[in-house]
């Protein structure tokens, strides 16, 4: 399995910048999603890793081996890869029963007849779609012809797995489903996956490392749980979490390397950062994620219930200060009269401060009421 | 590896290497190699024809000296052609008069019979659906002048022009009047029925995809049927219904054959009789080419209307969605009524024209049908008498098999061709959307439409009298029905590749298939019945082909030519048999390819 190397890759349409001059390393058998916002330029990337797309500059290696130079002169096309690509719509050949569109590939790559059918029936048994064996695309549900089409991408036994958004036609339920086992198959294969999607919770719960885009710039790119709790920036810090993140305009002076005295909702408080930090004007913005606003009868603040939204078993409650409505998140159902009075705290030492010019984040750590 | 690094590529082998890779994608290959192509096949001949307009030939230099007192030669440049024809009432303002009056008559005639028929079929609870439909397309499918031979065979009578007795007249007595028989009114009528479906295909592809939630919204509010109908359907269909008058209008115009066998008996002449008279006379060839390019302007302008209009209301065609279950008007009683009404019609338009040839052919003396012989099918003399050479009777003619046998061998060459051009023509412009060069490429693929057959042959007529190796050959009949059929071809590919996304190749790139194993495994096989459609039409328009190819040929190259020279010779039986004999084969190949292959000519005009 290799390392896919990614070096000043750019990708213009005339004036147009789909990719940024974007540096990125997937590491082998890493399962690295590409996120963003449609039109940030993720596909874009994914079809240029598969070479399906050709860059504008740059070069794309797969280990020490070069796939594409644009100062080389090098474009090896896709098929000469080894890589496998799952698209957003399935693209099954609706010609092709079920068994013809997984032994295509096998076929064009000269495999013997018995190794085509022993590899077919290995394939149609791991997915579970045995019985459809000899059912055209169209004959399937959208789930099974999920299942055909990996099937049929992970036959020739690719080094690398590319997804486009595989699991976006499907309903809430079987996406779920789909994720469990995708996961699964990853771990399976040992094989590098390569996903794009624009849901962050499928980028959150089944990647090693997210790859988080806009505008064509590469914003961060960090495990998970890194850019969940400490986003490089206030885009980032935006997109990823769901409710998401309460993002306060403040003020802030220095007192010390690692304090500082802010100043947001009309209410005056200290932030001790878990690190060194500058402050390089005193406008910022205070990160907070929904669950770091508890609610409780001593809580520092007091806002109003705007709107209470239980889920089972957990409840947003969206509190209104002054202008700003701000969202926590309680375990548990509870339901709050509207314009009812709330108290809430601030907690935790995952409390963010973004630089508001820039948008970088400048530290973490707590605000403590004096 | 580091010896690489140090030496970087020179600009040469930059360029080099851009060349190699643009040209390593078939698709940049097919667009670059069509787009050459096709602008020498239409700019070529476009620029043969001004140049023949604005020069005089040996002939017209006499004639033109002669009466304008005029010094020039053979070969002058001059605005002569122009004044003479622009300034001539007979030779042109009045044929111009009557080529509009009779397209907008028949756009019209064509607009209520094809659009209440779309209407009766896509909305109503109307009995015998299918069937209806197939036949209704029969008019569209033979050919056009077929309608209008029926004509004469029934109306003609003893008072009129020649002086041929035709069934109504024969079985009644009945003589209806001239203007009946032969001008704008037998012109424009055959002409609506011919592209009567042609509108039924447009607008009720059009009723087909729209979506019902529209109407059953405004059932919803209440709307009565006849509401929804005037400002729900009608004002969806509208693009629709604009676009098919501009298209039979455009046809209508450049239609040659139906005004030579119903409109020039009495004395009715339309811009392109009037194009093939004036092309005719040595001294009057270069207003031949004033003539030509008069009509390919109205054609461009025509387009050029449609494409705004069209454009500019795109938002309604594209109207799609699942078209849920539509719910029909109940026709209640009426049902059966306007079923026999349709019943009869379409006996009329489709099944008696069969009828009428095979009953013309069989008669020793036109209209008297107490004459009745197989002589003219089964004789193995000569059947035309002293005035003409005819030959044996059909069965035994080898004068009309060679011609058949040429047109068959023909209408394959061209379909095969153009039909083949037409899917890599779609495959290019698909994969290549929204690029200057697809662009391009779909729109000179697209021009031979602009252009009436009559002036393309007669384009093509310059071009041969040029490259003197193409005169008369059948090399010269392929190129010139390749490129006049292609339109059609170019555009249903396009449309049939645009409907494939292109993650069904790139599935197949993965892979490592192969282009030609692409296109012949995954692509084709997908939209086999609409490819097959883009065979289909341009084998069944050539089969029946007159005024393209009429200027290009002897009379025993190709059927319909012969058909037209008995016509001409007032051997009616022999053209009647031969008319049935190329009736027959074309609905026989439409029917045989539709029940092999699900394909139809609906399709390869872009219906569903």
């Amino acid at each position: 399995m290799p390392k896919i190397t990614l070096t000043n890759v750019t990708k213009q349409w005339g004036k147009f910048i789909g990719v940024n001059d974007l540096n990125l390393e997937i590491e082998d058998g890493a399962f690295v999603t590409l996120l963003g916002s449609s039109g940030c330029g993720k596909t874009t990337t994914l079809r240029m890793i598969a070479g399906l797309e050709t860059p504008t500059k740059g070069e794309i290696r797969f280990d020490d081996r070069i796939m594409f130079s644009s100062e080389k002169n090098i474009n090896i096309p896709p098929a000469k890869r080894e890589v496998g690509f799952l698209f957003q719509n399935y693209a099954l050949w609706p010609h092709m029963t079920v068994t013809q569109n997984i032994a295509f590939g096998l076929e064009t790559l000269k495999w013997k007849k018995a190794d085509i059918s022993a590899r077919v029936a290995e394939m149609l048994k791991t997915m579970r779609i045995e019985q459809f064996a000899e059912r055209y695309p169209a004959e399937l549900s959208g789930g099974q012809q999920q299942r055909v089409a990996i099937a049929r991408t992970l036959a020739p036994k690719p080094r690398v797995l590319f997804m486009d958004e595989p699991l976006s036609n499907l309903d809430a339920k079987l996406r779920g489903e789909m994720r469990t086992e995708l996961k699964r198959l990853h771990k399976d294969t040992g094989s590098t996956f390569v996903y794009v999607t624009h849901d962050q919770l499928e980028a959150m719960t089944l990647s090693s490392r997210i790859c988080m885009m806009n505008e064509g710039v590469l914003q961060q790119y960090a495990p998970p749980l890194e850019v969940y709790n400490r986003p490089a920036n206030l885009f980032v810090a935006d997109f990823v979490g769901n409710p998401s993140m309460n993002i306060v305009d403040a003020r802030a002076v220095k007192t010390g390397p690692r304090t500082a005295e802010i100043e947001f909702l009309g209410r005056r408080a200290a932030f001790q950062a878990n690190e060194d930090f500058e402050l390089p004007s005193d406008k910022v913005s205070l990160g907070i994620r929904p669950e770091f606003l508890p609610i409780s009868q001593d809580g520092d603040m007091e806002g109003m219930a705007y709107s209470t939204l239980p889920a089972g078993m957990e409840t947003t409650v969206k509190i209104k200060v002054g202008d700003t409505i701000l969202s926590s998140v309680v375990f548990g159902a509870i339901d709050y009269e509207t314009d009812a009075k709330i108290r809430f705290g601030i907690s935790g030492s995952g409390i963010l401060i973004f630089d508001q010019e820039t948008g970088g984040r400048l530290a973490s750590g707590r605000v403590v009421f004096q | 590896m580091n010896k690489s690094d140090a030496k970087k590529p020179s600009r040469f082998s930059n360029a080099l290497y851009a060349v190699r890779s643009y040209f390593s994608v078939q698709a940049n290959v097919l667009i670059v190699v069509f787009a050459i192509l096709l602008i020498v096949l239409t700019v070529y001949p476009l620029y043969s024809v001004f140049r023949s307009a604005f020069t005089v030939g040996k002939m017209e230099a006499m004639r033109y000296n002669t009466l304008m007192h005029t010094k020039l030669s053979d070969g002058d440049l001059t605005l002569l052609n122009f004044r003479m024809l622009l300034t001539d009432e007979f030779k042109f303002w009045r044929p111009l008069w009557n080529s509009l009056r009779m397209s907008a008559y028949a756009s019209l005639i064509a607009i209520l019979l094809g659009g209440t028929f779309a209407f009766l079929i896509t909305r109503t609870d109307i009995r015998y659906k299918k069937f209806f439909s197939s036949v209704f397309i029969f008019p569209y499918i033979m050919p056009s002048w077929t309608l209008a031979l029926v004509w004469k065979n029934v109306f003609a009578n003893s008072h009129v022009g020649t002086g041929i007795v035709g069934m109504l007249e024969s079985l009644t007595g009945v003589c209806v009047p001239g203007w009946a028989v032969y001008g704008i009114f037998p012109c424009s009528l055959v002409m609506g029925i011919h592209y009567a479906p042609f509108a039924y295909i447009l607008i009720g592809g059009t009723l087909r995809n729209m979506d019902a939630n529209l109407e059953e919204a405004a059932t919803i509010l209440q709307a009565s049927r006849g509401r929804i109908l005037r400002k729900i359907t009608v004002p969806i269909v509208m693009p629709a219904l604009f676009s098919t008058v501009l298209l039979v209008f455009s046809s209508t115009m450049a239609s040659y054959a139906v005004p030579v066998f119903v409109g020039s008996p009495g004395n009715f002449f339309v811009l392109s009789t009037q194009l093939s008279q004036l092309y005719n006379t040595m001294a009057t060839r270069g207003q031949s080419y004033v003539m030509t390019i008069v009509l390919i302007l109205f054609g461009v302008m025509l387009l050029g209307i449609n494409t705004w209009f069209t454009g500019k209301r795109k938002s309604f065609t594209t109207v799609t969605g699942k078209s849920g279950q539509v719910s029909y008007i109940k026709l209640g009683r009426a049902n059966t009524l306007i079923a026999i009404i349709l019943v009869i019609v379409l006996f009329l338009i489709a099944i008696f024209p069969i009828i009428s040839f095979a009953l013309e052919s069989m008669v020793e003396v036109q209209g008297n049908y107490s004459t009745l012989t197989l002589k003219y099918w089964l004789s193995r003399e000569d059947v035309g008498g002293f005035a003409v050479n005819a030959g044996h009777g059909i069965l035994f003619n080898g004068m009309i098999w060679s011609a058949m046998w040429g047109s068959i061998k023909l209408s394959l060459i061209v379909s095969l061709i153009v039909g083949t051009c037409g899917i890599l023509i779609g495959y290019a412009v698909a994969r290549k959307r929204g690029t200057k060069l697809a662009g391009l490429v779909s729109g000179l693929a697209f021009f031979p439409y602009l252009v009436p057959s009559m002036a393309f042959g007669a384009i093509f007529l310059a071009v041969s009298s040029r490259l003197t190796f193409l005169r008369g050959t059948l090399l010269l009949l392929v190129i010139v029905g390749s490129i006049k059929y292609l339109p059609f071809a170019s555009r249903s590919g396009t449309n049939s590749m645009m409907q494939l996304s292109g993650e069904i190749e790139e599935a197949a790139v993965i892979v490592g298939a192969s282009w030609p194993k692409r296109m012949l495994r995954v692509l084709f096989p997908i939209q086999k019945s609409s490819f097959i459609s883009g065979y289909l039409l341009p084998f069944i328009s050539c089969m029946r082909e007159l005024s393209l190819f009429v200027l290009l040929t002897t009379d025993g190259m190709l059927i319909t030519k012969l058909l037209s020279y008995f016509d001409e010779k007032a051997v009616s039986q022999m053209s009647n048999g031969i008319n049935l004999l190329i009736v027959i084969i074309v609905l026989l190949v439409n029917f045989t390819i539709n029940k092999l292959t699900g394909a139809s000519i609906d399709k390869g005009v872009g219906g569903n």
